[in-house]
């Protein structure tokens, strides 16, 4: 090809990836919608970054493997501390449901959380660069698109493409991202999202009550979130220039350090949270993932 | 086979892109490596190479990052083409050389990435100047690393064909 053909052909070239991304670009906040090129190519592209992560992970199992036996043996105590004091917290819990659910019937209130979560495997996670990514790996029941994702402390964010066994992330840290959210002492509504100074809850009015270390959940209002999931921290409250404050959060999630994580699913009305089984994954409920935020 | 070469290659990069992500989480923030295929693609001065390894590099990119799809693909398409047309005109023998043109080619991508992600979308993300810096010194390092070994490997190579040549015909 000479390259007068070579240039008409860049422009061809351009002139299509500029209609691709114009098409996508109006569906930004819902990841920019999904397309077979790229589905096609992350189907390609997962199974290596899989491959890649779990020959990690087994070398830093075998790693784990050489810890010295004394200190197994002070992590076991610790673990059976803790788990003592967590089945003590069972049960403080269990007599807390059993009274919620009296006077829930008693005021006829169906419940939200009747989801149940399934285990998936993270694959590749790049949370720190300009355009933040996490790959999952689903097995063989597909993920859904707008499927919360959380892990162990809170929210992560939800499914934006999805293909056979692989569902893409889009993280809550995510510029195009909105979460509606409030402040969980106060019930107090915003906007959770990402700006300059990280994560920030916006659209709080200046006479709204609000302290740092005030916990935000998620309000459930956007139609994608569940109410009650931990979303962050509040670490600083100013007045803003506007009639609102400038809140900015610690999310409640330590993006580096994520290798499972859990996905929503949608709520059935005999989803009891009991554990279900599906490729080996384990299935808890959200009280249980989210316990770490449980008064 | 020069197909096969290619297809080796973007499958090195995504298994070393993957690993770098896994042990260091700034590792994609740091070095392009999608970008370092284009360069070394790019530098042998063929424009319709140039262009299409920056195609399916810039498109790989993308599938591994969660903005829109082909935001990476278009830049790299133009970076890998402009490095063609460059090649055509200099020669960039030197690995300073190499690690030059990476290194301003990946603060260029950065640069172009930016002013799309602003015509494209609501409330863009702006790359830090530093780090627009820190990706460029890291893309022009890891090419300029390429190169050299490549370099050397075809040397080694070249040398090794030729003693073998002259042991065939002293015999």
């Amino acid at each position: 090809m000479n390259e007068r053909r070579t240039a008409w052909f860049l422009v061809a070239v351009l002139a299509g990836q500029l209609l691709l991304l114009s098409i996508q670009a109006p569906a930004a906040e819902d990841g920019g919608g999904s397309n077979f090129l790229e589905s096609s190519m992350l189907r390609g592209v997962a199974p290596l970054t899989r491959g890649v992560s779990s020959v990690m992970a087994k070398v830093r199992g075998i790693g784990d493997d050489w810890k010295g036996r004394e200190e197994m043996a002070a992590e076991n105590e610790e673990l059976r501390r803790r788990v003592a004091e967590m089945e003590l917290e069972v049960m403080r819990l269990s007599e807390l449901e059993t009274e919620v659910e009296r006077l829930a019937e008693a005021l006829d209130y169906s419940r939200l959380s009747g989801r149940s979560l399934r285990v998936a495997d993270v694959v590749y996670a790049d949370h720190s660069s300009w355009f933040r990514t996490l790959l999952l790996y689903v097995g063989d029941q597909p993920a859904s698109l707008n499927q919360p994702v959380i892990s162990d402390d809170g929210l992560v964010g939800r499914v934006v493409e999805v293909v056979p066994h692989y569902a893409k992330v889009q993280l809550i840290t995510d510029r195009a991202a909105a979460v509606g959210a409030m402040i969980r002492r106060t019930r107090r509504q915003g906007v959770v999202r990402s700006g300059p100074r990280g994560l920030e809850l916006a659209f709080l009015p200046q006479q709204a009550d609000v302290r740092v270390g005030d916990r935000v959940v998620t309000s459930g209002i956007d139609g994608i979130y569940p109410r009650g999931l931990p979303v962050g921290i509040v670490t600083s409250v100013e007045r803003g220039q506007e009639l609102f404050y400038d809140i900015t959060l610690e999310p409640a999630v330590d993006f580096g350090i994520l290798d499972q994580l859990y996905l929503l699913q949608d709520p059935t009305p005999e989803a009891t949270g009991e554990v279900e089984v599906g490729q080996g994954d384990g299935v808890a409920t959200v009280e249980e993932a989210a316990a770490g935020d449980a008064p | 086979m020069p197909l096969l070469r290619f297809a080796a290659a973007l499958l090195a990069v995504i298994v070393l892109h993957s690993l770098g992500v896994w042990l260091v989480p700034e590792f994609a923030r740091s070095i392009d490596l999608f970008l370092v295929l284009t360069v070394i693609y790019a530098l042998g001065g063929d424009t319709l190479v140039g262009l299409l390894v920056g195609l399916v590099a810039g498109l790989t990119n993308d599938v591994l990052t969660g903005s829109l799809f082909a935001l990476h693909g278009f830049v790299d398409t133009l970076v890998g083409y402009g490095l063609a047309r460059l090649a055509q005109r200099l020669v960039i023998d030197r690995v300073s050389g190499a690690f030059l043109v990476s290194g301003v080619a990946a603060a260029l991508q950065q640069v172009l990435l930016a002013g799309l992600v602003l015509l494209l979308l609501p409330q863009p993300e702006l790359p830090e100047p530093m780090w627009i810096a820190i990706r460029a010194g890291g893309t022009g390092l890891a090419a300029a690393a390429v190169l050299l070994a490549s370099r050397n490997l075809r040397t080694n190579l070249a040398e090794r064909r030729q003693r073998k040549a002259q042991r065939l015909h002293l015999d």
